[in-house]
């Protein structure tokens, strides 16, 4: 019965992880954005974490640079599983305009599968709350496959 | 006793809260918000414009031979698109635009692109007949049109290209398989006598085909890389461009000159060049001389000066 109690408190509060690996920072103010008053994505349990290893959703945004791919590769290790991994914006998927620089190492399917992509330079905020909400349906049938 | 901020904490007592209620109530984007792209392939030339101007280099476009014609393939990937509507500013069609719809949530970026497709047909020639008719008249039995006329005694073929709308049920029917569609004369950008070597039509080209030199008074198309997109035609300020079949010799011989007139100049050019090669020859020939004297000369005097030190 405790269990439950656990595995229903955690379907419903999924916890979000931000990393920023050389974005514009177009995208981040737009999350923030969705944690605000306005547009309150705490009303589904999204919460910004302190640390990975809290987290169940991991949103990347920017095209992963040379420098922050260790970083991204170490951070992402840390979440434990299942995880969900939520690209936003056109940079992560793509690299967007950067594509093609020496400092920029691809787009971020080359290091982790990539669940839910939300496009837009930026994306509005109710697109980021709609791929949030895409995100926590994806892990709750993780979820259930790891049970199996 | 004073409360501050009364008169504002009373009313938000009784007030609903600013949150935006998104998944409940659908919040559509502000009028200039640049969405996902709408792209109209009936309306698109194929000038390879926003594909030029896209910074990400989101548009791709393919080819692809088919039956009747090609089929040309048009997409944007909006997963890798800034939103920036270049393309829509530089489509001289409108056939690019950036619609308010922000929903754009996929786990399959496949479902991202946006993807537009047309056939450009082929255009057919006019009928033609080959040598081996026998002349007995089916195709002209076969025509809905009664475009065709046979005569078995006289031997002749004709057909009437006003009234042929090229169905092609006449090829189907030959029993020799001697007619066919000839290839359409070749459609291309001609300059008029008017133009005055403003270089606004090479300015506009998408892929850069046409060369104009003002000094020269030259104009030039590269014939491979024009798409026949029409923009050079509609920037042109003394209408001097237009499509059609493709007239070689840029400047078009005056109204006034005949054709049989045309050879002359031809010859004189040919007179003048043959006069300019012969005198060139000559100089050449009187300098080799002069230069060749000139070495013995000094040859001579670097034979005699060792001698002259002694």
């Amino acid at each position: 019965m405790f269990k439950k109690l656990i595995a229903d408190s955690t379907a419903k509060s999924p916890w979000i992880y931000h990393i920023n690996t050389g974005s514009c920072n177009g995208c981040d103010i737009e999350l923030v954005a969705v944690l605000t008053p306005r547009y309150d994505a705490e009303r589904f349990g999204f919460k910004l974490a302190g640390t990975p290893r809290h987290a169940d959703i991991v949103v990347v945004s920017g095209p992963i640079t040379t420098q922050s791919k260790e970083r991204l590769i170490r951070t992402l290790a840390q979440v434990p599983e299942p995880k969900c991994v939520v690209s936003l914006g056109s940079c992560p998927r793509s690299c967007n305009v950067f594509k093609g620089s020496y400092s920029v190492e691809g787009p971020l399917e080359n290091f982790v599968h990539v669940d839910v992509s939300v496009a837009g330079c930026t994306p509005k905020p109710e697109a980021v709350i709609e791929g949030l909400y895409k995100a926590t349906e994806i892990l709750k049938q993780k979820r259930e496959a790891m049970k199996k | 006793m004073k409360f501050p901020f009364l008169k504002q904490a009373i009313p938000n007592l009784f007030s609903k809260p600013s949150t935006v209620l998104f998944p409940k109530v659908n919040v559509d984007a502000k009028p200039n918000y640049r969405g996902r792209l709408a792209y109209d392939p009936e309306k698109c030339i194929n000038c390879g414009m926003c594909i030029k101007v896209c910074s990400p280099g989101a548009i791709t476009r393919t080819f692809e031979e088919v039956e009747g014609g090609e089929r040309i393939t048009y997409e944007f990937d909006m997963t890798s698109c800034t939103f920036c509507a270049t393309c829509e500013d530089f489509c001289s069609e409108k056939a690019i635009h950036m619609t308010q719809d922000y929903h754009m949530v996929a786990t399959d970026p496949a479902e991202l692109i946006v993807r537009g497709t047309r056939i450009k047909k082929k255009v057919l020639g006019q009928l033609t007949c080959g040598e081996e008719c026998i002349f007995c008249g089916l195709c002209a039995r076969s025509c809905p049109e009664n475009a065709i006329t046979v005569d078995r005694a006289s031997k002749s073929w004709s057909v009437d290209t006003e009234k042929c709308v090229k169905c092609g049920i006449c090829i189907s029917k030959c029993p020799k398989k001697c007619l066919s569609f000839a290839e359409p004369a070749e459609e291309g950008v001609n300059c008029s006598d008017a133009c005055i070597y403003c270089t606004l039509c090479a300015k506009k080209c998408p892929t850069g085909a046409i060369e104009v030199d003002r000094a020269a008074k030259s104009w030039t198309i590269n014939r491979e890389d024009c798409t026949k997109c029409g923009t050079c035609v509609a920037a042109c300020p003394k209408k001097a461009l237009s499509i059609g079949p493709i007239v070689e010799k840029a400047p078009a011989p005056a109204e006034g000159a005949s054709p049989a007139e045309a050879p002359a100049p031809v010859e004189a050019a040919a007179e003048k060049v043959e006069a300019a090669a012969e005198a060139v020859a000559e100089k050449v020939g009187e300098k080799a001389e002069a230069a060749v004297e000139r070495i013995a000369e000094k040859a001579d005097e670097a034979v005699e000066a060792p001698k002259t030190e002694e």
